[in-house]
């Protein structure tokens, strides 16, 4: 089994991400070209569904880091929903909790006001 | 007659390559319970291990993979301590800024946060440079509580 596969698949105007697997520095280029790819198509309301994300290390955080700021120019957000123990552990560390709203579950997180739901 | 040791430990010498990151994270997650931490705290040192060998691999040695990274986990009553040597470019701890989460918060970029998680999931994170050797050090401790 390959370290981390990604999906995305489209929800109304919500782009959903669902990473799967391990996100550290070696792997971190497929989630960082996934998540541009998806900035570049003009695609600027993404939620990240962390359910099958077993791990993540800063170099994943820095991928989320690096694109928030030019998200947000367009109105948009980044929002992560079905976070493990541990993935939240890292983000709420962090601080990062107060960065990103975070939802128990998919469904609450695209009827959010940032999901445009 | 072989000389008793105080501490069980063991070694192992990977490439200094990415590739082989999920193997020794998983190698300290599973050591961290056999040392009798529970499964959360496990989680997190694991992190932190991934966070001192990428650091090594990517910045000691600028990604170059031809080198070696040398990890060496002692298990003691008091704690499991993670030993990281190689020999690239060293952290100087007197050198060493943490960043400011809330700085990070209020400016988003990429990058520093691996020694913030280090420090924050470890109870000591020492880095120190062996002169007689000429290698570096990360040395990495949670207790056991």
């Amino acid at each position: 089994m390959a370290d981390l596969s990604i999906a995305v698949r489209q929800a109304g105007e919500v782009a959903v991400v669902l990473p799967a697997g391990f996100i550290n520095a070696h792997t971190v280029r497929d989630f960082e070209a996934a998540l541009e790819g998806l900035v570049q198509g003009g695609q600027y309301r993404i939620l990240i569904n962390c359910r099958d994300l077993s791990y993540i290390s800063s170099a994943g955080l820095g991928a989320i880091m690096g694109l928030i700021e030019t998200v947000r120019e367009h109105g948009g957000d980044i929002l992560l929903s079905n976070l493990q123990d541990n993935v939240f552990a890292i983000f709420d560390t962090l601080g990062f909790t107060q960065l990103y709203r975070v939802f128990p579950d998919e469904s609450q997180a695209l009827a959010s006001p940032e999901a445009g739901g | 007659m072989a000389a008793k040791v105080d501490h069980a430990q063991f070694r192992l010498i990977i490439p200094s390559q990415t590739r082989y990151l999920n193997l020794v994270t998983g190698l300290a997650k599973r050591a961290s319970v056999v040392a009798g931490l529970d499964d959360a705290t496990a989680a997190k040192v694991s992190i932190a291990v991934d966070e001192a060998v990428t650091n090594v691999i990517l910045h000691a040695y600028g990604g170059e993979g031809h080198h070696s990274v040398e990890l060496e986990l002692r298990f003691t009553p008091q704690a499991l301590e993670v030993h990281i040597w190689h020999s690239g470019q060293g952290i100087r701890e007197d050198q060493l800024v943490l960043p400011d989460p809330s700085e990070y918060i209020k400016h988003p970029r990429k990058g520093g946060l691996g020694l913030l998680l280090m420090s924050r999931f470890m109870d000591e994170v020492r880095f120190r440079a062996d002169e007689d050797s000429g290698r570096n050090e990360c040395c990495l401790i949670k207790k056991i509580s």
